[in-house]
């Protein structure tokens, strides 16, 4: 890897960070454990597209990694762990089907992955089926999650090309 | 194009049945039953129909949270993980939607819960 381009990674890995850092201080709105906007997936499907999966998947496990270690909640980074890396995988494999125009598309594919990552980690970790119960009410979350950081990404892919 | 449509569509499946099975769920009746599990194991099995006003303490790795049950009804009082979830969470009125704790590995929930039966 050569420098340019792990300067580029790095520099995304740290705005990842604080966008990471920065939504914790938004207080939650919804009373269910793993709702949040996920701003930080803004990067995730910037990086997706310009890099593989790989360079993408070691930007989310360092921005994971550091940010439970900044929030303090250690029990984040397992459930991170497990959703962002379904969701790069979903995402990676929808990439190709989807066009410039329609990238919003595959951030909300990414959050209903990410979910769908959350609840079987949770599942493994509590060593119980009950918690599937919380998955609808995460996908519609999810969903309109998003749908928002789609349009973000969207946004600045599309001008971020123009230059 | 095809495929852009065949995702729209995919999108709008996944999210129209989500939200109309969340519905359902937040419309499943209350039992009477209620099992409170700590780290997957089965620490009280409560029948709200009879059971007096009263609060319950359960301990996880020096964690509490503490359990009332008013009006045969339950829920979480108190909790010293960071987050309370499980304290927002409020009265546990479902049998879709289990009361939990992540921290604490604490899950309330009513016994004839769908997908525990799945589950054994």
């Amino acid at each position: 890897m050569d420098v340019r381009k792990l300067t580029k990674l790095s520099l995304l890995t740290s705005i990842a960070l604080v966008i990471f850092v920065i939504e914790l201080r938004l207080p939650n709105i919804v009373p269910i454990p793993g709702v949040k906007l996920g701003l930080a997936n803004i990067v995730t499907v910037y990086a997706l597209y310009n890099y593989g999966v790989r360079d993408t998947a070691m930007i989310c496990v360092v921005r994971i990694f550091l940010g439970s270690l900044f929030s303090g909640n250690l029990m984040a980074m397992l459930f991170g762990f497990g959703g962002s890396l379904l969701c790069i995988l979903g995402m990676s494999l929808l990439k190709r089907a989807v066009t410039d125009k329609y990238l919003w598309l595959l951030s909300i594919f990414g959050a209903v992955f990410h979910n769908i990552g959350q609840i079987a980690v949770a599942c493994a970790v509590m060593q119980t089926f009950a918690v599937i119960g919380y998955l609808p009410f995460l996908i519609v979350t999810g969903c309109i999650a998003g749908l928002f950081t789609g349009i973000c990404a969207q946004l600045l892919i599309l001008r971020m090309k123009k230059r | 194009m095809k495929k852009t449509v065949f995702l729209i569509t995919a999108c709008a499946v996944v999210f129209l049945a989500s939200a109309v099975i969340s519905v359902v769920m937040l419309n499943a009746p209350s039992g009477d039953i209620v099992k409170i599990k700590s780290d997957g194991e089965l620490l009280y099995t409560i029948d709200l129909s009879k059971s007096p006003n009263k609060t319950i303490v359960v301990e996880y790795n020096g964690k509490k949270n503490t359990l009332e049950i008013k009006n045969h009804k339950i829920r979480v009082l108190e909790a010293d993980c960071p987050d309370k979830v499980c304290v927002n969470a409020g009265w546990l009125d479902s049998t879709a939607i289990p009361i939990i704790c992540l921290p604490n590995k604490l899950i309330i929930e009513y016994e004839n819960n769908d997908a525990d039966a799945a589950a054994r």
